[in-house]
């Protein structure tokens, strides 16, 4: 029935999942939460660096790669890949 | 009630106008928008019509919950057969217009022949004028709507109108109404500029009776709290929607240097925080508490001391991204020409990349540029182009016909070099890393483009389970569904569930940043079958709207065929399978799109719609959306 | 203490959502020229002005009432019109210096804000909290009269821009 209001909906029930002061690596894709304030910050678990953009606070995103270590990294890690895959 | 809006039929060869109520029952079927605006679309336009001859039709439209309370309801859509692309024309604005050209009585008008001379309509309060456009022919964008409000003494007019691209026929001509609000894609400005009908304004203070005042208030504000407290609302409404220019280029999907690279680097002064510090503040359309669109005054050069909105993420990957430039002037400027000339900026920003790609390539030579250094990161031209294009000067002449166009007229390789379906020039994203963007992009009734079905919460690597929450309502799916958007499987579906629910939206005339688009947890069906009771008192499920979406993106996909259009045009271009990608995060290096697995899903996708092999509707799947008997003209 | 409604223009993105709940609220109808509260907008500046009623304390409305309709209700904090008194002249319309009062041609009546009652639903709705429904108090506090004489010059050419439609 269109009226009906009772129960959550999908959306409803979604957004009790949210987190906050965090977010995705965008290479390894794990939950980080940089220290307030942080310009740059270098991911815990694959090493890539980000440049860091502060919405409020307590909420963190990411600007962009800091270029030059990020470009580094992923040359490496794609040579290693090339030279495993043969 | 909300429904009692008139459909106006307005003949500018002879100036006959007739108005006519809109039947319930066209209603459910519909609802409003873009849905009916197809409906009439394939009605009103016969098969092989010239786009830009007197017999192609405009149509413009209110969606049905346009200027109620359900958040963003602001949204006008206009349609006809597309000048650019021969199929599916459809544009969709925000800004003001569509709710006062519901106060003002109608709900949609179907624009017929072509006046003699330059006109303009004049709707007020249930009236409709034609009336002489001579004083603001040839007219900016901003100045048209300036010199109209005068003339017809009301500053509270608002206005739709064409630039000069629109004029001058420019196959990608917007229509545009308010600073920036632009009814982009598939070139309806042209479609108006043919008619020799400049802008239409509109006024009205007629009531528009809510059904159930009280809870259509208390609702809405359950509805918009929803909104505005995603992560990404609030992130788009401070610094708009440049915002996903950070995670995509990190990665490394951004389309760069035309579709040489995947990833504009050092692009630290057009990012969003960068355009944050000349932003003045942000803006709403009617009704909006997201706010995404950013006031900003061009801080230096030429044009310093220029007022203008935006820039959006599409403008930073057209001006930037695909042309190679880095610099922030060159956005601020592009963005403001493109909106007073009126012409779609992702094509304008795609057609001079691929140009420059022709030009390194010695394709394009200094003769056909006369003179013109058309090489990657040379911002000067790229600014330079804007003016080309939309003035139809020298090389501009010929890439304001569109890339098939343009490509045959250039001739030697250079189709192979451009990023194309259906003639439509894709947006800056690069797909070669995200095969359900592909599908997406491959499949869209009006062309290469991200408004019809992207699936962009596939980026965000969401839990299986989430991704089964969001898929399985209000139809049930339970087929694959992955978290990595680098898979093939399960992305047919949701490339079907999103072109579903964009329809949808398009339909009611919500904004689609108040939906499952950039924010897992957008409100979608569930949640419309409330607002449309309070604010309408129409009864439907969720089931039911999702119906009335499928039903009207079944009749795009009948005017496509209709229109010659085969499976062979729901592909890329062989560059997306044979040249890999260089840039970004190592997941997303030496990625291209695998042929067979590509093909596989565009056969899933057309089985998830009810269409054969060849992707033409089944006399079932028509059957059972009762639009097995079109063209019905009922209206 | 009775409250007032705060308006801070440049908080505002000029959506007219207060407008269209306004109307929604009096009326039962979206239809912004039945609202209570006007955004009067410079689009091509990017400046979007909220104009609604304020409550003065010597309202010249009240006084240029020829059968005194209009009148001030100290415990809501709000100038109040008798319809049952109220004779539709608009004299009040043309005097007041901030579009406060104005005309609904469909009900035949003046209309201005009566702060809904005590919940205003422009404050409610209003995310970016251009409007807020605060204490009179606060108002005049010093940050306030700094905000209050910047508006003041807005307020002035609004007011122009009214008089001359
Ligand atoms: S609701 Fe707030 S932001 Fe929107 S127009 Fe009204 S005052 Fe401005
Ligand atoms: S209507 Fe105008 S004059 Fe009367 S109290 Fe309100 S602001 Fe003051
Ligand atoms: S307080 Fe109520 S009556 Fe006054 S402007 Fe706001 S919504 Fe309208
Ligand atoms: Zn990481």
């Amino acid at each position: 029935m269109a009226k009906e209001t009772t129960g959550a909906t999908t959306m409803e029930s979604l957004a009790r999942g949210r987190t906050t002061g965090k977010f995705r690596c965008v290479n390894c894709f794990v939950r980080i939460s940089p220290p307030p304030g942080a310009k740059t910050y270098k991911c815990p678990h694959c090493g890539f660096e980000w440049r860091v953009f502060w919405i409020s606070p307590t909420f963190p995103r990411i600007r962009g790669p800091v270029w030059d270590v990020n470009r580094r990294l992923a040359a490496e890690e794609v040579s290693k890949q090339r030279k495993g895959g043969k | 009630m909300a429904l009692n809006r008139k459909i106006a039929y307005i003949n500018l060869t002879t100036g006959e106008i007739e108005t006519k109520p809109i039947p319930i029952s066209m209603r459910k079927k519909f609802l409003g928008g873009r849905g009916l605006d197809m409906y009439l679309m394939y009605n009103h336009v016969k098969p092989g019509v010239d786009p830009l001859g007197p017999d192609n039709v405009a149509f413009v439209s209110a969606g049905i919950l346009v200027s109620t309370l359900a958040s963003a309801t602001a949204r006008t859509h206009i349609g006809g057969k597309s000048p650019l692309t021969g199929y599916v024309g459809s544009a969709n604005m925000g800004g003001f217009f569509a709710p006062e050209m519901r106060w003002a009585g109608f709900d949609h008008l179907v624009i017929k022949g072509k006046a003699e001379k330059p006109v303009y309509l004049w709707i007020h309060n249930g009236e409709i004028e034609i009336r002489d456009a001579k004083n603001i022919w040839g007219k900016t964008v901003h100045e048209t709507q300036q010199i109209v409000r005068e003339e017809l003494g009301d500053r509270e007019i608002k206005i739709l109108t064409i630039g000069p691209a629109g004029e001058k026929l420019v196959r990608f001509a917007n229509v545009m109404t308010g600073v920036k609000d632009a009814g982009g894609r598939s070139g309806m400005g042209a479609l108006l500029g043919s008619k020799n009908l400049k802008c239409i304004a509109c006024r009205g203070t007629m009531d528009i009776k809510i059904a159930h005042p009280q809870e259509a208030l208390d609702y809405n504000k359950t509805f918009i709290t929803q909104i505005t407290s995603a992560k990404v609302s609030q992130t788009q409404g401070k610094i708009g929607t440049p915002f996903i220019w950070g995670s995509t280029n990190s990665w490394g999907g951004i389309r760069t240097n035309n579709f040489q690279y995947n990833q504009l680097e050092y692009s630290d002064d057009i990012e969003a925080e960068s355009l944050d510090e000349v932003n003045i503040g942000m803006a709403g359309c009617f009704g909006c508490q997201v706010h995404c669109r950013a006031r900003y005054i061009i801080p230096d050069g030429p044009y310093k001391g220029v007022y203008d909105e935006g820039p959006e993420y599409t403008a930073q990957g057209a001006f930037c991204g695909e042309p190679g430039c880095t610099k922030r002037n060159t956005l601020l400027v592009c963005n403001h020409l493109a909106n007073i000339y009126g012409m779609d900026l992702l094509e304008v920003g795609s057609l001079t990349a691929w140009a420059m790609e022709l030009y390194e390539k010695g394709i394009l030579t200094d003769k056909d540029t006369d003179g013109l250094e058309l090489r990657f990161g040379n911002d000067e031209a790229m600014i330079e182009m804007c003016h080309r294009i939309a003035r139809r000067e020298g090389l501009g002449d010929i890439l304001a016909e569109g890339g098939l166009r343009a490509a045959k007229k250039i001739g030697k390789d250079s189709i192979k070099y451009l990023i194309h379906v259906k003639g439509m020039s894709n947006l800056h994203s690069d797909e070669r890393g995200t095969p359900s963007l592909a599908l997406g992009i491959a499949t869209g009734s009006r062309g290469s483009d991200h408004l019809r079905s992207r699936p962009a919460v596939d980026l965000y690597h969401l839990p299986e389970p989430v991704l089964r929450k969001i898929y399985s309502t209000p139809v049930a799916y339970d087929g694959p569904l992955t978290s990595d958007y680098k898979d093939y499987e399960g992305k047919p579906w949701q490339v079907f569930w999103h072109e579903t629910c964009y329809e949808a939206v398009d339909c009611l005339g919500i904004c689609k940043y108040h939906t499952t688009f950039l924010a897992a947890t957008g409100p979608n069906f569930e949640e419309w079958s409330r607002v449309l009771y309070y604010n309408t008192g129409l009864e439907m499920s969720p089931v039911d709207i999702w119906t009335v979406a499928e039903r009207a993106y079944n009749m795009e996909r009948l005017f496509n065929l209709r229109e010659g259009l085969t499976r062979k045009d729901d592909w890329l271009n062989d560059r997306y399978f044979d040249e890999p990608t260089t840039r970004g995060i190592p997941a997303v290096q030496g990625r291209t799109i695998d042929r067979e697995k590509f093909a596989k899903m565009i056969g899933e996708y057309y089985e998830h719609h009810g269409w054969d092999e060849n992707g033409v509707p089944t006399p079932e799947t028509l059957k059972r959306l009762g639009i097995d008997k079109e063209p019905s003209h009922v209206l | 203490m009775a409250k007032v409604l705060m308006i801070d223009y440049e908080k505002c993105t000029g959506c007219r959502l207060c407008e269209l709940v306004c109307s929604v609220k009096h009326e039962g109808v979206s239809n912004p020229a039945r609202s209570r509260i006007k955004i009067v907008k410079w689009e091509w500046e990017g400046r979007y002005v909220p104009m609604s009623c304020q409550q003065c304390e010597s309202a010249p409305c009240m006084s240029v009432c020829p059968v005194k309709a209009i009148s001030r209700n100290e415990e809501m904090g709000r100038v109040e019109i008798d319809y049952d008194v109220c004779i539709g002249c608009r004299m009040c319309i043309a005097i007041c210096p901030f579009g406060g009062m104005s005309f609904d041609t469909l009900a035949s009546k003046v209309i201005k804000c009566d702060f809904c009652d005590g919940d205003p639903q422009c404050v409610r709705f209003c995310e970016p909290e251009a409007i807020q429904y605060v204490d009179a108090a606060e108002v005049s506090s010093v940050k306030q009269v700094a905000a209050a004489e910047k508006f003041t010059g807005i307020m002035q050419k609004v007011a122009a821009a009214i008089a001359a439609v």
